[in-house]
């Protein structure tokens, strides 16, 4: 079957997984036959595509805040805001084939697997990486460098360097293999902290290469104006990564008003990305890299990840769905009508919609 | 009292004669910590892990066995027997705007007045602990000053003394160049003009101006009491470094000296975006200060003497929305308080079992201010304030006190 050629300007939601609780994080299995999604019930959820069948793995005793596929073996890796990580084989298990109970002295925020399928990478609070073997779980090595909560990873294609991104701004380059901290990327300015601010506020939030390396994506926003309701302007640096220097800054046309918690490069080097808003809908941004303003966007609830299918035209997004009772307050609201916020797994086609096709 | 007395002995010369003068004489003092836009009570008091509105946050045990606080608390939960939780706050009020000044005035039934916030209420119904000192001292983030719009209908002289950034007042020094026989005879004369003044003009005014004045000069006489450099370096790592703690641990150097009412502000916990970020790093700078000041009050004997609420205008709602925030909630949340009347130990409040709403009545802020008034041996429904004739309950006459969380 022919691939239909990509078009983003005429992306549409072919499918739609609905679930009852918020979903932060979503995944395809490296040959797409399956979706793997975590959040605020603490299971991992997998659905079979083609069946249309879904499991959860249970285990986690918190928030799930992570989720990677091994690139090669059937293995799913996910880990928790109280520093657990556990690996499943999800296909035919719903019990855990191993677990890191201590992986980080708090939450663990990002995972990543190696190219080769040798080591799956974790960070989180503590602001230690730590490198561990796929196949049991053992730690193999900590990388040592960050002053803060490091929020996202990132390989590179060749699979030579690991990248790292953390609360202050700092981007860290790591080489895989002896572990080594090559340089650091200033994206200082995905982080707010003014005088009257009682916290920290942003951070980089999501990191992606471009499929032939050259360029490196972070995303995050800069100028928040509180610590309160962290409003901020989402913003993408796009790095050189020859050079280590800022080629563009990215922005969007809407107003979200939330950090870019995924960015993912397509094919074309069309950079695509997520945020978030309070209250209203947000939308999916796509960047020619080399123009600050979107040359496309479609809206769409907050989303908080991205995942590209390996046919490469389709992309999936935890969006959040409200329940009817969001907002101040529960004038009117019974414990029997007052509903959890939902979310849809929704599943964009980056091409021309074939005539007749429905949406979702 | 033989109790008191007695405890008395063993704490000797640590105690400033001013502490040991005020336990004698039972002096009642106060300590608000005002969380200004809304603490998260799944973040703090009430953890609820299994509910399906529970954040990612552990529950940690507490000194009370059964009792649970969010991880974030882990200090106050090794002090949870000497305080007591409301758990089931119910307040009507969902905004920032007329929240803040109905949880802090008590929101009696409306006579059309302006009635006084909580400190400048104290101040009028107690007078000074001390009558060298003002009553009412106000640390807050930001400017200071005195803030006179806190005593409401109160003559102004009421109002807060407010040390912005926890700086004392500005010229709280006498220049060099003023001798104490000059600085006497300027007053002097500024009291002369002031009667003059009077005579024709709003007294409330002039009072405000008086009673600055008079601040100012007792301030003067007692300076030591704002100097930081005198504060040990282990009770501010203790307190924590940040602004809260570094101005509870000075509210603590304040009430030690005779203050009647302290209150300290933190602002920004309106955590509509990022809450769970925000918390992990809001929580643990209320945790921390709060802690430190119900054990050292607790140490120096002042505990059972001293009133400390912790509190803000509403608790925050248990959806989490798109931003990952939480939203205003002022139907089902939490306060803490402790000494003075105060049961120690008591978390009370019967929620619904994912804890969005109370089972029951719960309790509005009239219901708290009886507390609070009285704890501080104050007679909250026979008491009236009087005003242009018209007497004024200090409290809402259909509340009574919270007598599960009162000795």
């Amino acid at each position: 079957m022919s691939v239909p050629p990509l078009d983003v300007t005429k992306a549409w939601p072919s499918l739609e997984l609905e679930h009852g609780r918020q979903l932060f994080r979503a995944q395809f299995s490296p040959d797409g036959h399956w979706v793997a999604a975590g959040g605020q019930d603490k299971l991992v959820h997998v659905w079979e595509l083609e069946k249309n069948e879904k499991k959860s793995l249970d285990g986690h005793k918190t928030w799930v805040s992570s989720l990677v596929f091994h690139p090669k073996e059937k293995k799913l890796f996910s880990a928790d805001y109280q520093g657990v990580i556990r690996c499943w084989n999800y296909e035919k298990s719903d019990k855990p084939v191993w677990t890191i109970d201590e992986a980080d002295g708090d939450n663990v925020r990002a995972l990543v697997v190696t190219a080769d399928g040798k080591y799956l990478i974790s960070a989180g609070d503590d602001a230690v990486i730590k490198v561990w073997q796929t196949r049991n779980g053992k730690l193999a090595t900590k990388l040592e460098g960050h002053q803060e909560c490091i929020f996202s990873l990132a390989v590179s294609p060749d699979g030579k360097h690991l990248v790292s991104g953390d609360l202050y701004g700092s981007v860290r380059q790591w080489s895989i293999g002896d572990w080594k901290q090559i340089r650091e990327l200033d994206a200082k300015l995905l982080h707010t902290r003014k005088e009257n601010f009682i916290a920290d506020v942003g951070g980089v939030r999501s990191l992606a290469f471009s499929g032939d390396g050259k360029l490196l994506a972070v995303g995050g926003m800069k100028e928040a104006k509180s610590n309160a309701f962290c409003p901020g302007k989402p913003t993408v640096l796009i790095f050189d990564w020859a050079t280590g220097k800022v080629k563009n800054e990215l922005k969007i046309k809407g107003k979200s008003d939330g950090p870019f918690n995924a960015l993912r490069f397509l094919e074309d080097n069309t950079l695509v990305g997520h945020t978030e808003i309070l209250h209203t809908a947000s939308e999916l941004t796509f960047w020619k890299i080399d123009q600050p303003e979107p040359m496309h966007s479609i809206k769409n609830g907050s989303g908080y990840d991205l995942s590209l299918h390996p046919d490469k035209r389709q992309l999936l997004v935890p969006t959040y769905v409200p329940g009817g009772s969001s907002g101040n307050g529960g004038r009117g609201k019974t414990p029997e009508n007052y509903l959890s916020n939902t979310s849809v797994l929704r599943i964009f086609s980056l091409f021309a919609k074939p005539e007749g096709k429905k949406e979702g | 009292m033989l109790g008191n007395l007695g405890g008395l002995v063993g704490f000797g010369s640590l105690l400033h004669p001013s502490i040991a003068k005020q336990i004698e004489e039972k002096q009642k003092q106060v300590c608000l910590i005002w969380l200004d836009g809304g603490i998260s009570q799944y973040e703090s008091w009430h953890p609820l892990p299994e509910s399906k509105f529970a954040g990612p946050f552990r529950s940690i045990k507490t000194s009370i066995p059964g009792i649970h606080f969010s991880e974030l608390l882990p200090n106050t939960a090794k002090i949870a027997h000497k305080i007591s939780v409301i758990r089931t706050m119910a307040t009507k009020d969902p905004n920032h705007s007329t929240g803040v000044p109905r949880m802090q005035r008590g929101d009696p039934l409306d006579r059309g007045v302006d009635y006084p916030y909580l400190g400048s209420a104290v101040a009028k119904l107690l007078g000074p602990a001390e009558p060298e000192l003002p009553p009412y001292v106000w640390i807050k983030p930001g400017n200071g000053g005195f803030i006179h719009r806190e005593a409401g209908f109160l003559d102004a002289r009421y109002g807060a003394l407010a040390l912005g950034d926890g700086r004392p007042p500005v010229h709280i020094h006498r220049p060099d160049g003023v001798t104490a026989e000059l600085d006497a005879a300027r007053n002097a004369l500024r009291q002369k003009a002031n009667e003059r003044f009077r005579a024709y003009r709003n007294t409330s005014d002039v009072d405000a101006y008086e009673t600055s004045y008079d601040m100012a000069r007792k301030l003067m006489a007692r300076k030591e009491i704002f100097d930081d450099e005198k504060l040990d370096p282990k009770d501010r790592e203790r307190y924590g470094l940040h602004p809260l703690g570094r101005h509870v641990l000075q509210a603590r150097q304040l009430l030690e000296a005779g203050v009647r009412f302290v209150k300290v502000n933190s602002y920004h916990w309106d955590t509509h975006g990022d809450n769970f970020n925000m918390s992990q790093r809001l929580v643990p700078q209320a945790d921390q200060p709060f802690a430190a000041l119900i054990n050292d009050l607790d140490d120096r004997g002042m505990l059972d003497n001293t009133l400390v609420v912790m509190m803000s205008e509403f608790g925050r709602t248990p959806l989490i929305n798109s931003r990952l925030g939480r939203d205003h909630w002022p139907d089902c949340w939490s306060i803490a308080l402790a000494g003075c009347g105060i049961k120690r130990g008591a978390i009370i409040g019967d929620t619904t079992k994912d804890g969005a709403f109370v089972n029951g009545e719960g309790y509005d802020v009239g219901h708290l201010f009886h507390t609070i008034f009285s704890v501080l041996g104050i007679q909250s429904h026979r008491q009236k304030y009087r005003h242009k004739g018209q007497k004024l309950s200090i409290a809402n006459d259909d509340c009574e006190p919270i007598k599960e969380v009162m000795l």
